[in-house]
């Protein structure tokens, strides 16, 4: 993962990705090309300088400087940002994708660390991690912990799920502006590791349909505001100060999905100890494994990653 | 509408294949004295030698290769008395059959020496030496008219390379000039003259090139006592010694080394008197060219997280102000949005309103 010599003549790396290489090995006319993208994933835009002593010319300077990297073969390694064709030239806010913790105890997240204020989704794998009591409360009931094996189950069933609401995150703009219809997200792109967990429907039964999995076990799922109405739904909130929005400024969609964790998860400890470790979390000694679910406008191209800690109950008591 | 990709259509898509040429050179020192020969490897079957660019026990070592040696059937040499003759039979027939072909009556056609297999019958090369280059070197094919071989015709092997007899192969002319009635590929003929003499050249070939399939073929006549000799008996003279130093594998002549010394013995005694070989390598670079193109009003902004603080755009201050993106990266796509092929810029590119770019990017196969 070297840097691209920059010393003279701008070139231009080109590799297939492990996917592509895959698709052209089946010999079954996956491989077809048909589309592009224009990416920036080196580019640090606060080193955009508009206010530069020396003038204009000076703006990008440091920009235009950024070494870049060779090509990665890892198809979801690169592309992570892309570049956005919106034909007005006139918009000085675009919108962006933000995890909704205001909304009440239902998408709150778990703080994990309240000294360094980190925090993530807990997915009780199991049952028993549902049941456990955790500081006097179930821990399916708690903010922040979605049920793994019961996502949607009365009772017992935790309250959670994942929210993420899109719009301009700016006070400049009340709310109660509609956001131009051409920066709504209508279709969201969901990537998580196949091998934790599934997207699972927020309000009922059932998981959202598998895209693909790719080589490297992450599957995508694509949701969109037409087919898949219960986890896409138009943001109608206008209220600037109700104390359930993220969003400053005019609002858009909003996506919301829980987690079904995997039946590996769910019936053994073996990708627990591959992969992750073990903590005390209320009172009681669980195995767990950090990961991240992406989560993509597909219009925008906007991208954000939700934290996200499977957790499993290894035994009453501090580890 | 916002987006992130657009369509290739037809005319932004195009197929185009090109010729690459490597110069090969292989130095006398590297075959036979830079590494005391720890770079040759001999086989307990003893039917060839296998050539390294380095001591092929370290696992930098690449296989450069192979020199063997054998006789037809017809030959004069072949004898149940004569050593290996099985094998040197077999590996004739072996690369016969594989580079000449059969005739209509399905018997392995000889090599001959002017290639033309239905015209004189009397010019095969029945006593040969084969040199198998790795397609490491060679790639897809070797480049017509590029090859060169020197060897010392007349040296005793205890000298090594001496000079004695220098005798330089070229497959002359034979980019206008070459044979295509091998089942293995196009094949040219190795004379000892790098030009021909005006008009109808009477120079006789010594060897052949079989170009695709990498494979030299030279009659064991060069190390007799005239090479354009036409006759396809071994007449040799010179002094033929083989593994040094091993009295029961060294000969006076070419001829008694085939006949009674080992192949690997035959083998020695042809590498230790190369001098250079050369050649240039072909590869068949299949390519598809796909020109992504930015129009003025396209890709002029972006989804990185550092573009926007908050929701604002830190490369405008008032709406009037033109966006401006830096482009680092070009990724192909399926239907599915399946990033198929990635390119990266060595440096970033800016993307206005105010311009347009066409980036070409060429995917080899």
């Amino acid at each position: 993962m070297a840097f691209l010599d920059n010393s003279g003549d701008i070139i231009l790396d080109a590799v297939l990705t492990d996917t592509g290489r895959f698709r052209l090995a089946k010999g079954d006319g996956s491989f077809r090309i048909v589309k592009f993208a224009l990416g920036d994933d080196e580019v640090d835009y606060s080193k955009y300088d508009r206010d530069h002593a020396s003038g204009s010319a000076y703006f990008d300077l440091e920009v235009l400087q950024t070494p870049v990297f060779e090509a990665f073969t890892n198809n979801t390694s690169t592309m992570r940002s892309k570049l956005i064709s919106i034909p007005r030239t006139n918009l000085l806010y675009l919108p962006v994708l933000k995890v909704n913790k205001e909304a009440g105890g239902r998408v709150q997240m778990y703080t994990i660390d309240a000294t360094n204020n980190t925090e993530a989704f807990l997915v009780a794998v199991d049952e028993d991690t549902e049941l456990v009591q955790g500081g006097g409360t179930q821990m399916a009931k708690k903010a922040g912990v979605l049920s793994g094996e019961n996502p949607n189950a009365a009772g017992h069933a935790g309250i959670s799920k994942i929210r993420i609401d899109q719009g301009l995150d700016t006070s400049d703009i009340p709310p109660a502006f509609q956001l131009d219809s051409d920066l709504v997200e209508q279709q969201y792109i969901v990537e998580m590791d196949n091998r934790l967990g599934s997207i699972h429907n927020p309000e009922g039964p059932g998981l959202a349909a598998v895209s693909f999995i790719d080589d490297d076990n992450v599957a995508s799922y694509y949701l969109s505001a037409t087919t898949n109405p219960l986890y896409v739904s138009n943001n109608d909130n206008t209220k600037s100060d109700d104390g359930t929005q993220t969003i400053a400024g005019p609002r858009g969609t909003v996506l919301e999905f829980k987690i079904q964790s995997s039946l590996e998860l769910n019936t053994s400890t073996t990708l627990f100890t591959k992969l992750g470790a073990t903590s005390t979390i209320e009172g009681n000694c669980f195995y767990y494994i950090d990961s991240n679910i992406r989560v993509t406008g597909a219009t925008t191209g906007y991208r954000i990653d939700v934290p996200v800690r499977f957790i499993k109950l290894k035994a009453a008591g501090s580890c | 509408m916002a987006t992130t990709f657009k369509t290739l259509l037809n005319n932004d898509i195009a197929s185009t294949r090109t010729l690459l040429h490597e110069a090969v050179p292989i130095t006398g020192t590297i075959v036979s004295g830079t590494y005391s020969d720890s770079n040759i490897k001999n086989f307990s079957h003893g039917m060839f030698q296998s050539v390294y660019d380095y001591p092929y026990l370290s696992s930098s070592a690449n296989h450069i290769f192979d020199i063997t040696m054998g006789y037809s059937t017809n030959a004069g040499l072949s004898s149940s008395a004569a050593t290996q003759n099985s094998k040197k039979i077999n590996i004739y027939n072996q690369m016969a059959q594989v580079l000449m072909g059969h005739d209509a009556d399905g018997n392995i056609r000889e090599f001959d020496r002017d290639g033309d297999l239905l015209g004189t019958t009397t010019d095969s090369m029945r006593e040969c030496f084969f040199l198998n280059f790795s397609r490491l070197l060679v790639k897809d094919e070797i480049k017509k008219g590029s090859f060169q071989l020197t060897v010392a015709t007349a040296s005793a092997y205890s000298h090594g390379f001496d000079g004695a007899g220098e005798l330089t192969l070229y497959d002359t002319d034979a980019q206008n000039s070459y044979r295509s009635n091998s089942p293995a590929g196009e094949y040219g003929l190795l004379y000892t003259a790098s030009t021909f003499t005006s008009g109808d050249h009477t120079e006789q070939a010594v060897g052949q090139v079989f170009y695709q399939a990498g494979v030299i073929v030279l009659t064991s006549s060069i190390f007799g006592a005239n090479p354009d000799d036409s006759d396809s008996e071994v007449e040799v003279s010179n002094y033929w010694g083989s593994k040094e130093g091993d009295d029961n594998d060294t000969y006076s002549t070419i001829k008694k080394a085939m006949y009674s010394g080992s192949i690997s013995g035959s083998a020695d005694g042809l590498r230790n008197r190369l001098k250079n070989v050369q050649f240039n390598n072909t590869t068949e670079l299949n390519s598809t060219i796909y020109f992504c193109r930015a129009n003025h009003n396209e890709f002029n902004y972006s989804s990185n997280p550092t573009y926007v603080t908050g929701s604002k755009m830190r490369v405008k201050n008032v709406t009037s102000d033109s966006p401006v993106s830096y482009i680092t990266s070009v990724g192909l796509y399926s239907a599915d949005n399946e990033l198929l092929a990635v390119a990266k810029l060595s440096e970033p590119l800016k993307k206005t309103p105010e311009n347009e770019l066409t980036l070409r990017v060429r995917l080899d196969y």
